[in-house]
């Protein structure tokens, strides 16, 4: 996720500008790029990027590959922009039972080093990741078994049919066997990795010899610029020409004169979540009527033009729900019915008190909204937003912010102590049951820590796992994006454990020099090859 | 003299090791689980209960706080401040890496900013309640009163956005150091200029001042060479204190303008639960602030012989 701003300095940014934008000439205008520009004789791109996020232990945030990616790398499979997966290194691909996965290399490609991309190398990475834990896709040294110089299985160490829409995330990018992944990058991609100054910039320059269609640009700078306002301050002052995670409160200051805005389809989603198992005071939840209520209660077009300023779509999944493919319309989900929010409340026996609160048995139907996830800012100021608009059907929430990722969880694995929390989450992979799984599977014993902890708070129980189980044994594309959907309606439409709020954009700010830019709903999977520069 | 030195050495052994201990007792206190964060930094995002005790016996979490502060104090001492969770390096090193360019930004800053300060705050006494004296108390008020990320945002669209002169953010080249060295410089020298006119108004009404100025001494030694250099001893002591805020990190300052120093690195690493470099920065930070102290008591024995003979005077 984009690294939040907060509410003063956004505002302090805003009227900052305001000042000296009245005190000052304005900036001269130009034409928007015409549909057949001169292109720059230099073709060289400077891209303001988030906080550099590389760490050189070989493990996690490989240079150039995650969490920035450069282009440097490919996948096996890509995850297109409609969050299918495609053709990458692999023509192609076949599922062999119980839980194989056939690759076949295509043939002609070559290291930026003018080696030959072999199944040796596919082998390579599998290792590498194995010893870093196996991944998302669990693998173990024994997964990637090579058949022959252009076929290669992978076989997870567990049951694990979704390996396929998990490797298309950049994190599995194939590097040459004996390249050092964390100084001397050397893959396959459209562009060939030139400097990494920490902190600073990652410098990457065109692969002449790739194998696809050859980038028009011939040089990449990103500049590592961890304030959100200080990179559109850079892209206005014209020191770089584009920049990534665009502040949502700047879009409509950006897309002005000579800049513009990119918009991405739904890639994010932000929603809450109602714990269903927790212990007093924190319990109503367990009340489904309450639930309903609360899904009923909140406007969420509001929440879409008020809160993500109308960088955002109203969402009746928790996922994008391209990924859903054919079965999208399963979920139904909920808008705004103030009456039938007060009604299901009613019936249930929550009356209204004399401070318009409903009680029942004695007590008040007060509620605390946890925020913090990732940060409290980024959901800044929907929690407001609710409280006045539960507060109407008689709800009383009361806010609580944490101030950070792991101040939100030691809360949620210490009891769970809130009735709702707000997350945003985002889809970096084309498997639709990931989120699902990870958040609301019953817990297991021994299992992971994280999704126990979720499981904890929010896991509806057998049906749902049962669904789960059906997404991850499917192999069929539909089948696993009926058993997701099915999973997901049973979660929001039946039990309303999930409310959906909003699906947001990914939002980037671009000099009208900037040609054929195509915004990916997940930020790791952008591609900088079709992007050429103008005159 | 010597004594004197020795006394004020002698004193930080124990605030130094109440630092330590702080040091280590503030992570404790922190949410977050440190053998999860650095799990999942590592990239496993599912130990099994084995590698989970693997770790926490590993970092020698199982062990009862007084020992592991022991063998933490022990390796700190030696110059080992483990390694960082989020980056895998050793926390020294990281530091050490990043400090220069925070010493760098707060040294300009603090130069940058005495240089406005002292000038200001005499010429404000020597005018007092005159147009010059009412120009510097407004300016130091605005500087005060400004936040520094209000302050860093307006002058990168004045420098930089409108008039193009200075680079937006970066360490590259030495323009990229004005702007964000301005900033901190700004803040600093509103408090100084008050400070030091206030110190001036005091001096220039003692008697050695009135004294001088009957011997018929230039007013320019008056002023600089006696009320100036009593006023020194206060200037300097907020001097040190705010450079050493200065040194451990402009948070603020160092986000907007994108400058790699210590101060984003650590604000990270606490966002990320990194025990071991919250650990070091605090000890790190915390010996630095002992240094500058230590630093400015030595100075108020070369402006002021009253200490020395002072602490003569008391047996020392």
């Amino acid at each position: 996720m984009s690294r939040p701003i907060s509410g003063a300095r956004a505002l302090a940014f805003l009227l900052a500008t305001s000042i000296v934008a009245a005190a000052c000439a304005p900036a001269a205008t130009g034409p928007v790029a015409s549909a057949a520009p001169q292109l720059a004789d230099v073709q060289e791109v400077i891209v303001a990027a988030e906080a550099d996020g590389y760490r050189n232990d070989g493990k996690r945030n490989l240079l150039g590959m995650f969490p920035l990616n450069t282009n440097v790398y490919e996948t096996l499979v890509t995850l297109s922009p409609t969050y299918q997966v495609e053709p990458g290194l692999a023509t192609k691909w076949e599922f062999r039972s119980p839980n194989t996965y056939r690759f076949t290399l295509r043939q002609g490609v070559k290291f930026h080093d003018g080696a030959p991309l072999t199944t040796k190398d596919v082998k390579a990475v599998m290792d590498r990741m194995a010893t870093a834990g196996g991944g998302t896709v669990g693998i173990d040294e024994k997964s990637a078994v090579i058949v022959d110089e252009l076929n290669i299985d992978i076989t997870p160490k567990r049951t694990n049919l979704r390996a396929l829409q998990q490797l298309v995330h950049p994190s599995w990018g194939i590097h040459k066997a004996d390249a050092d992944v964390n100084t001397k990058p050397v893959g396959t991609g459209p562009f060939k990795f030139t400097s990494y100054t920490k902190a600073d910039r990652i410098v990457v320059e065109a692969n002449g010899d790739y194998w696809g269609t050859k980038p028009t640009l011939r040089k990449i700078t990103w500049r590592f610029i961890p304030d959100p306002n200080t990179r559109v301050l850079a892209l206005q002052a014209g020191e770089v020409q584009a920049v990534t995670a665009l502040p949502r409160e700047s879009a409509k200051t950006v897309a002005t004169g000579e800049l513009r805005v990119a918009t991405s389809k739904v890639g994010a989603y932000e929603a809450i979540y109602v714990n269903i198992h927790g212990k007093q005071p924190y319990d109503l939840g367990q009340d489904k009527a309450v639930r309903e209520a609360i899904a009923y209660a909140i406007d969420k077009q509001g929440v879409v033009q008020n809160v993500w300023q109308g960088n955002a779509e109203v969402l009746q999944t928790m996922i994008p729900p391209d990924i859903l493919g054919g079965s999208r319309s399963v979920v139904k989900g909920t808008n705004r019915d103030v009456a039938k929010a007060k009604k299901i409340l009613d019936d249930a026996g929550w009356r209204a008190g004399a401070d318009g609160i409903r009680e029942k048995g004695g007590r008040k139907l007060q509620l605390t909204m946890v925020v913090g996830y990732p940060s409290p800012e980024i959901h800044r100021p929907m929690p407001e937003f609710a409280q006045a608009q539960l507060k109407e059907v008689g709800i009383d929430l009361k806010i609580v912010t944490t101030p950070d990722t792991a101040a939100y969880e030691k809360r949620l694995a210490s009891g769970a102590e809130g009735d709702l929390w707000v997350e945003a989450g985002s889809q970096n992979d084309g498997n639709p049951c990931f989120l699902p799984d990870l958040l609301f599977a019953s817990p297991v014993p021994g299992g992971d820590a994280e999704s126990n902890m979720y499981g904890n708070a929010f896991a509806p129980g057998p049906k749902f796992d049962a669904a789960i189980k059906q997404c991850r044994e499917s192999t069929s594309v539909e089948d696993v994006q009926k058993a997701a959907a099915g999973a997901m309606k049973l979660l929001i439409d039946d039990e309303f454990v999930v409310i959906p709020l909003a699906g947001t954009f990914r939002l980037f700010g671009l000099s009208n020099k900037v040609l054929d830019f195509v915004a990916h709903p997940a930020g790791v999977h952008q591609r900088w090859d079709s992007v050429r520069l103008a005159k | 003299m010597t004594r004197y030195v020795a006394r004020r050495l002698l004193y930080l052994v124990p605030v130094w090791l109440g630092i330590s201990l702080l040091a280590f007792s503030l992570a404790l206190l922190a949410p977050g689980d440190p053998v999860r964060s650095t799990l999942q930094a590592q990239g496993i995002d599912a130990p099994s209960a084995e590698q989970v005790r693997e770790l926490r016996r590993e970092l020698g979490l199982d062990d009862p706080g007084p020992i592991r502060y022991a063998k933490w104090l022990a390796a700190a001492v030696q110059g080992d401040l483990g390694y960082s969770v989020r980056t895998g390096e050793p926390v020294l090193r990281s530091l050490a890496d990043r400090f220069p360019r925070t010493a760098q930004l707060a040294l300009i800053a603090i130069v940058l900013g005495l240089a406005l300060a002292l000038p200001l705050g005499i010429l404000a006494a020597l005018f007092r309640d005159r147009a010059m004296d009412h120009v510097s108390r407004l300016g130091a008020l605005v500087g005060a009163s400004i936040p520094s990320f209000w302050l860093a945002y307006l002058l990168i669209i004045l420098f930089a956005v409108q008039l193009r002169l200075l680079p937006v953010a970066g360490s590259n080249t030495p323009q990229h150091v004005i702007l964000p060295a301005l900033t901190l410089a700004i803040g600093a020298a509103a408090s100084l200029t008050r400070l030091t006119r206030s110190a001036m108004l005091e001096e220039l009404t003692q008697e050695y001042v009135r004294t001088a100025r009957s011997k018929g001494l230039r007013e320019r030694s008056v002023v600089v060479g006696h009320a100036l250099r009593n006023a020194l001893i206060a200037i300097v002591t907020v001097t040190g204190i705010r450079l050493a805020g200065l040194l451990g990190g402009a948070v603020i300052v160092e986000t907007i303008f994108a400058w790699p120093g210590i101060g984003k690195y650590v604000v990270d690493s606490i966002s990320g639960r990194d025990y071991p470099t919250i650990q070091g920065f605090v000890l790190f930070a915390g010996t630095l602030v002992l240094l500058i102290n230590l630093a400015v008591d030595l100075m108020y024995v070369a402006l002021d012989p009253r200490v020395r003979l002072g602490g003569r005077a008391g047996g020392d």
